[in-house]
C-alpha cells in the first residue's frame, strides 16, 4: 500500500505490576480499512486500544495517530479519534438525543443538534431519539455508542468488541452499521473475540495472544497460509485411547486435538487430504470397534488459523475466560 | 453554548430526573416539616422556660428549690444579661431577677406580647409559686416588665436544622455513589477520550449538585413559609452563602467517599455511616442542650452540627456572621481537608491497573 498507515505502533510494551499485557508489539493500520485486533480475553487487546487511545502510556515504544504521538500530544489525538468502549457507557437520566449533542458541545462541533439527528438516523435510531438510555435494547445501546464515536466525524473510530452480548440479529445489523462508517471515510479500528465476525468484516486482522500479535494479514491469507484445507470432525459414545499423535500422524492430517470425556471423545484433526484422513480415521474406529457419530468434515477458519498458531483451541480459552471472569 | 455549561445543565437535568436522589434531597425533607410543623408548628417553641437570675440570697435559694420542685418549669440559671438575652431569642418565657437591696421589689421579665395565652400562663404560674414562697417570708413586692423579644415558633427552629439536613443528603449521598457509578460504568473513561478535561465534568457534577441542593432548599422554606407561616429573620446574602458553604462542605465529604470507595455499594455503605448519625446528632431535631453530657464529644465530631448551627443562628434568630464564624471556619477546614483525599485518591479507572 502506498499510503502512510494512520496508526503505526513501534515496540510498544505495557506492564500491570508483573504482568506483562503487551509485549512489543509492532502494528500497522492503512487508512481506510477495518482493521481488526483478534483473541482470547486477557491476550492485550484492550490494553492496546486504549494506549492507540491516549488513555494509558506505554513502558516503552511508541504510537503514533494520524502523525501525533499519543502520548505527548494526546490532546490532538482525542480531537480526531471516536471511541466506543467495551461496556456501554453512557449516561443514566439522558436521552439518546440529549447525550449525542452533549457530545457534540465537547467536540466543539457547529451545529450539534443537526448532527445528533443525522447520526441517530444512520444508526437507525431516529425512533428512539427521545428515549432515554435505560428504555433502549442492549443492541440499541450499542449503535448508540458507536453514533457517539461518529459525533466528531473522526479520523479513526476504535470500536472495542462492539457486539459482546448482542443476539445474532443485533450483530449482523451492527456489522452493516460498521460498513458504513468505513463508507463515510473513517478507518475502523475494532476488536472481536468472535472468529467469525473478524472474518466478515476486517480488511486485515492482528491475532493477540498472551501479549505478543502473532500473526497479522487478511482473513483470506491467514486461512490459505495453514497447512491444511480442512478440519475433519467426529464424536465417539465410548471414550477411546488415542492420542492427539495418532491423530495426527493418519494419512493426511496436519494436526489434531481431542478431548476425552465419560461420555465419548470430541476428535478434530486438520488435513491436507480429506478422503486420505477419513478413510484412515473409519479404518482405526473399524479395528479398535469404535463407533464413530458426527462425522463432518469442514473448510479451515480463523478458529483453524488460532489453533495452528497456538496449539490451543480458541473455544477452550473462551470457556475459561469465563469462568474465571 | 459552551461545553462546561452544556454539561452543567445536562447534569441538573439527570439530577432532577433522579427520583431517588430526589426522594433524600427533597421528599424526606419536606415529609418532616410536614409532619412536624403539624404537630408543632405553630407552638411558642420554648413555652415553660424560666430564667433564674444567680444570687446569693435565702430567698433565691426557696425559689429555686420551688421551681425545681414543679414539673411545668424548665428552670435555667446565668447572669442577668445572660438570661435577658434568652430571653430575646424566645429562649426563656419568664426572667426572675432579685433585689440587691432588701426589702426592694423581685422583677419578673417577660416578652412584650399581649395576649399570646402560653405567656399568660407562664407569668402566672410563676407568680404562684413566688407568692407561696413570698407568702412564708412576708410581703417582697413583685414588678413585672415586658421588653421586646422574638416571636420564634417551633416550624422556625426546626426549618433551617432540615435545610442543613438536605444539604447533607444532596451532598454526600448523591455525590458519593454517583461519582463512583460514572467510575464503574466507564463514564470518566469515555470522557478522557473526549477533547473535554475530566476535571471540568466533576466540577459541573458538583456544580450541578449544588443548584439543585440550592433549589431544594428554597422549595422546603417555601413549604415552611406556605403550610406553617415559619420567619427567615437574618440577612438573605449571609444565609445564602452559610448554605453553599455547608452545600461544599458536604460535597467535599461526598467526593472524598467516592475517592476512597472501590464501589457502589462500599460508597453507599459509608454514606450512610455517616448521614445517619450525624442526622440525629446534629441538633436537627432535638436541641443539643437537650443531649446528656456524654454525648458531647460524639456531636462536637459531627460537620452537621457546625453546618445547623451556622444555619440556625441567622434565620431563626437574625444573627450575624458573628455569632457563626467558629462555624464557618471548622466548615471550611472540613471541605479543605475533604478535598484535598477527594483529589489525592481519585481515580479514573476502576480496574486496579
Amino acid at each position: 500500500m502506498s499510503n502512510a498507515p494512520i496508526i503505526q505502533l513501534t515496540n510498544v510494551t505495557k506492564r500491570y505490576g508483573d504482568e506483562i499485557a503487551v509485549n512489543g508489539i509492532d502494528l500497522e493500520v492503512q487508512p481506510g480499512e477495518i482493521f481488526g485486533i483478534l483473541g482470547p480475553n486477557g491476550a492485550g487487546k484492550t490494553t492496546t486500544l486504549e494506549m492507540i487511545e491516549g488513555l494509558r502510556a506505554p513502558d516503552s515504544g511508541t504510537i503514533t495517530v494520524a502523525g501525533f504521538n499519543a502520548v505527548r500530544q494526546v490532546d490532538e489525538v482525542r480531537k480526531i479519534i471516536g471511541v466506543q468502549l467495551q461496556s456501554t457507557s453512557l449516561f443514566p437520566y439522558l436521552s439518546a438525543n440529549e447525550i449525542m449533542e452533549l457530545f457534540g458541545h465537547f467536540y466543539g462541533i457547529g451545529n450539534p443538534k443537526q448532527r445528533a439527528a443525522e447520526l441517530l438516523a444512520s444508526v437507525d435510531l431516529s425512533a428512539k431519539a427521545g428515549n432515554r438510555v435505560d428504555q433502549l435494547s442492549g443492541g440499541q445501546q450499542q449503535r448508540l455508542s458507536i453514533a457517539l464515536a461518529l459525533v466528531n466525524s473522526p479520523v479513526v473510530s476504535f470500536l472495542d468488541e462492539p457486539t459482546t452480548g448482542l443476539d445474532p440479529h443485533a450483530r449482523r445489523s451492527l456489522w452493516q452499521t460498521v460498513l458504513d462508517v468505513r463508507a463515510s471515510g473513517t478507518t475502523v479500528v475494532l476488536t472481536t473475540h468472535y472468529m467469525d465476525e473478524a472474518n466478515v468484516l476486517c480488511d486485515r486482522i492482528a491475532i493477540m495472544d498472551g501479549g505478543r500479535i502473532i500473526a497479522c494479514d487478511t482473513p483470506e491469507a491467514l486461512i490459505r497460509a495453514l497447512p491444511q484445507d480442512a478440519v475433519v470432525k467426529a464424536t465417539t459414545q465410548m471414550p477411546v485411547g488415542w492420542t492427539h499423535t495418532d491423530l495426527a500422524s493418519l494419512p493426511g492430517a496436519t494436526s489434531a486435538t481431542i478431548d476425552t470425556t465419560d461420555s465419548g471423545s470430541l476428535i478434530a484433526i486438520g488435513s491436507a487430504d480429506v478422503q486420505a484422513t477419513i478413510v484412515a480415521l473409519l479404518g482405526l474406529a473399524e479395528r479398535d470397534e469404535i463407533r464413530l457419530t458426527d462425522l463432518a468434515s469442514t473448510s479451515a477458519t480463523l478458529e483453524d488459523v488460532f489453533l495452528s498458531l497456538t496449539g490451543r483451541s480458541y473455544g477452550e480459552d473462551e470457556i475459561t475466560a469465563e469462568v474465571t471472569a | 453554548m459552551s461545553s462546561f455549561l452544556a454539561m452543567l445543565i445536562a447534569n441538573i437535568k439527570m439530577s432532577l430526573r433522579n427520583r431517588q436522589a430526589m426522594f433524600w434531597n427533597l421528599a424526606f425533607p419536606a415529609l418532616f416539616i410536614v409532619l412536624f410543623g403539624a404537630i408543632w408548628g405553630n407552638s411558642n417553641f420554648s413555652s415553660f422556660d424560666v430564667g433564674v437570675v444567680q444570687a446569693d440570697s435565702e430567698l433565691h435559694t426557696q425559689i429555686l428549690a420551688a421551681l425545681h420542685g414543679s414539673d411545668s418549669f424548665a428552670v435555667h440559671e446565668g447572669t442577668l444579661e445572660e438570661e435577658l438575652a434568652a430571653l430575646e431569642n424566645n429562649d426563656r418565657t419568664v426572667v426572675i431577677a432579685f433585689p440587691t437591696e432588701a426589702g426592694a421589689a423581685i422583677t419578673l421579665y417577660s416578652a412584650d406580647r399581649p395576649g399570646d395565652v402560653s405567656t399568660e400562663i407562664a407569668i402566672s404560674a410563676t407568680r404562684s409559686v413566688l407568692m407561696s414562697v413570698l407568702g412564708a417570708t412576708m410581703g417582697t413586692p413583685i414588678d413585672e416588665i415586658h421588653i421586646e423579644a422574638l416571636n420564634t415558633t417551633f416550624i422556625d427552629w426546626f426549618m433551617p436544622g432540615i435545610i442543613a439536613m438536605s444539604l447533607m443528603n444532596t451532598g454526600i449521598i448523591g455525590i458519593s455513589t454517583a461519582f463512583v457509578a460514572f467510575r464503574e460504568k466507564g463514564i470518566l473513561r469515555r470522557i478522557k477520550v473526549t477533547p473535554f478535561p475530566l476535571w471540568k465534568f466533576l466540577v459541573a457534577r458538583v456544580l450541578g449538585a449544588m443548584i439543585v441542593g440550592l433549589l431544594s432548599t428554597f422549595v422546603l422554606i417555601g413549604l415552611s413559609k406556605l403550610l406553617f407561616d415559619a420567619q427567615v429573620r437574618g440577612n438573605w446574602l449571609l444565609i445564602i452563602g452559610v448554605i453553599i458553604l455547608v452545600s461544599t462542605c458536604m460535597l467535599s465529604i461526598g467526593a472524598a467517599i467516592a475517592a476512597v470507595a472501590r464501589n457502589v455499594e462500599t460508597a453507599a455503605g459509608m454514606a450512610n455511616l455517616i448521614t445517619f448519625p450525624m442526622m440525629f446528632l446534629s441538633g436537627v431535631f432535638f436541641p443539643l442542650s437537650t443531649m446528656p453530657d456524654w454525648m458531647r464529644p460524639i456531636m462536637a465530631v459531627m460537620p452537621l452540627k457546625y453546618g445547623v448551627n451556622a444555619l440556625r443562628e441567622p434565620m431563626l434568630y437574625g444573627h450575624g456572621i458573628g455569632a457563626i464564624w467558629t462555624d464557618l471556619l471548622i466548615l471550611i477546614a472540613i471541605s479543605v481537608v475533604a478535598i484535598l483525599v477527594a483529589v489525592r485518591m481519585f481515580r479514573w479507572d476502576s480496574t486496579d491497573k
